[in-house]
């Protein structure tokens, strides 16, 4: 038959020796980083037990107060920030609709730590219901599989592409625009150019080298 | 979203001042007052069984009796204490040994006298009363238990809602056999067992909700 014992997490009883708290001691200058001590239990004991009588400036307190508490019981099970901060506020709401039930004769945390925990797992397995028929977009994939979905970037390269084009110097333009923007061959290209197949392809070698450099220029710039 | 600081700024300000719950041993208690009260008018209007003196000789209706009794109250208690946050769940082994003594008299009289089960033994009219019994008793206690225990719906809703409906079930087993004579061990076992089952059943598959129901989750707030 089970006696009374409590879920003791964060473990810890009442108050251990030389604690020198007034009524509402000044529990929210002490950052409370993972785990509460016996002290900070004392002291959120007395705010809460004021803010069941309505004092708003206890009750005020005592929820900053353990604010960071809860903030790092909700760290443990959540990486994203804004769940983190909704994790918070869902336990502060909680807190808040039932604080009724807690019993100043006993300790503060384990009736805190199981409304918290109740509350972070109640959240993580929202989560698991929705992230399992959902798909999360993220910012960087912004190229998608269809290639007519990424027009803007190709209008782009190809602006991009035909001012560097008319950088080159006139012989080199003209090979480009010969043999690759009209697909002559390099003995259609020779006969309209007026040039020697060796030249054009020397000339084609060097608008490449250059197009290239400026291109790489461009690109380094923005 | 809400920031924190404003959140607990609005929280202040809504903090109207609470009466705290009485201790959970207290509670149950006026619980199972109420259940008391409920048998008792039954009792007036209906009349206990006929042969009740004379069953309540025999060792395993005795028994069974007082151990369905003893799991209603026991189960009663851990269904407020599990209700508190600051509470272990080990409470709601509270009612096991009665339970399983409670189960294990229905088996045994299964057992010995398997054959009593006459051509005739169910009765339309027998099992439709006992079903308005069952109504009349598991619903007043039921809603009761869900008002009182509404505080527990954000903490731990399935544990409360099986330690409680099984308080329920117990206790309107035990008004069966109070009111209703149920000899054909059959029937026993079917109204026992199946009381129990379809109650438990039943708060589990609309426990959440009904909690909703009686206790938003969200809070109003005045922002």
């Amino acid at each position: 038959m089970p006696s009374g014992a409590r879920n003791g997490r964060p473990p810890l009883t009442l108050v251990t020796e030389n604690s020198s708290v007034h009524a509402g001691g000044e529990a929210e200058l002490r950052p409370a980083m993972g785990s509460a001590t016996a002290t900070d239990d004392l002291d959120w004991s007395i705010l809460m037990a004021r803010a069941q009588g309505g004092d708003r400036d206890a009750y005020r307190r005592l929820l900053v107060a353990i604010a960071p508490y809860l903030r790092s019981l909700a760290l443990r099970h959540h990486r994203n920030s804004s769940d983190v901060e909704d994790a918070v506020q869902d336990i502060l709401l909680t807190l808040h609709a039932i604080r009724h039930t807690y019993d100043p004769t006993r300790p503060f945390t384990p009736w805190l730590a199981t409304i918290a925990r109740r509350r972070v797992v109640d959240r993580l397995r929202r989560q698991g219901r929705s992230t399992s028929r959902e798909v999360a977009l993220d910012a960087e994939h912004e190229t998608f599989a269809a290639p007519d979905a990424n027009l803007q970037e190709v209008a782009w390269y190809k602006r991009a592409l035909r001012r560097a084009v008319e950088q080159l110097p006139a012989g080199q333009r003209q090979a480009v625009t010969l043999l690759k923007l009209r697909e002559m061959s390099l003995k259609e290209a020779a006969t309209a150019s007026g040039q020697s197949v060796p030249a054009l392809k020397i000339s084609m070698h060097r608008a490449l080298k250059n197009l290239r450099r400026i291109l790489n220029s461009w690109s380094g710039e923005t | 979203m809400i920031a924190t600081p404003d959140l607990i700024e609005s929280l202040a300000a809504n903090a109207m001042p609470v009466r705290r719950l009485r201790p959970p041993f207290v509670r149950a208690g006026f619980w199972l007052l109420l259940a008391v009260v409920i048998l008792v008018l039954f009792g007036v209007g209906h009349g206990v069984r006929a042969n009740l003196m004379e069953r309540l000789q025999e060792p395993t209706f005795a028994i069974g009796m007082a151990a369905s009794l003893l799991t209603g109250v026991l189960a009663a208690v851990a269904a407020f204490m599990v209700s508190l946050p600051d509470r272990s769940r080990l409470w709601l082994l509270l009612p096991a040994p009665s339970l399983v003594a409670w189960l294990s008299t229905i088996g045994y009289g299964c057992l010995t006298n398997w054959v009593s089960l006459g051509p005739d033994g169910i009765r339309a009219g027998t099992a439709l009363e006992c079903f308005a019994t069952l109504v009349l008793i598991g619903m007043p206690l039921s809603l009761a238990m869900l008002v009182m225990l509404r505080h527990a719906a954000p903490i731990r809703p399935m544990a409360v809602t099986m330690a409680g409906s099984l308080a329920v079930a117990a206790i309107t087993a035990t008004a069966l056999a109070l009111f209703h004579e149920l000899d054909a061990t059959v029937m026993i076992l079917m109204w026992n067992l199946g009381t129990a089952i379809l109650i438990v059943g039943l708060a589990g598959a609309v426990g959440r909700k009904a909690f909703s129901w009686v206790a938003p989750r969200s809070v109003a707030l005045h922002v």
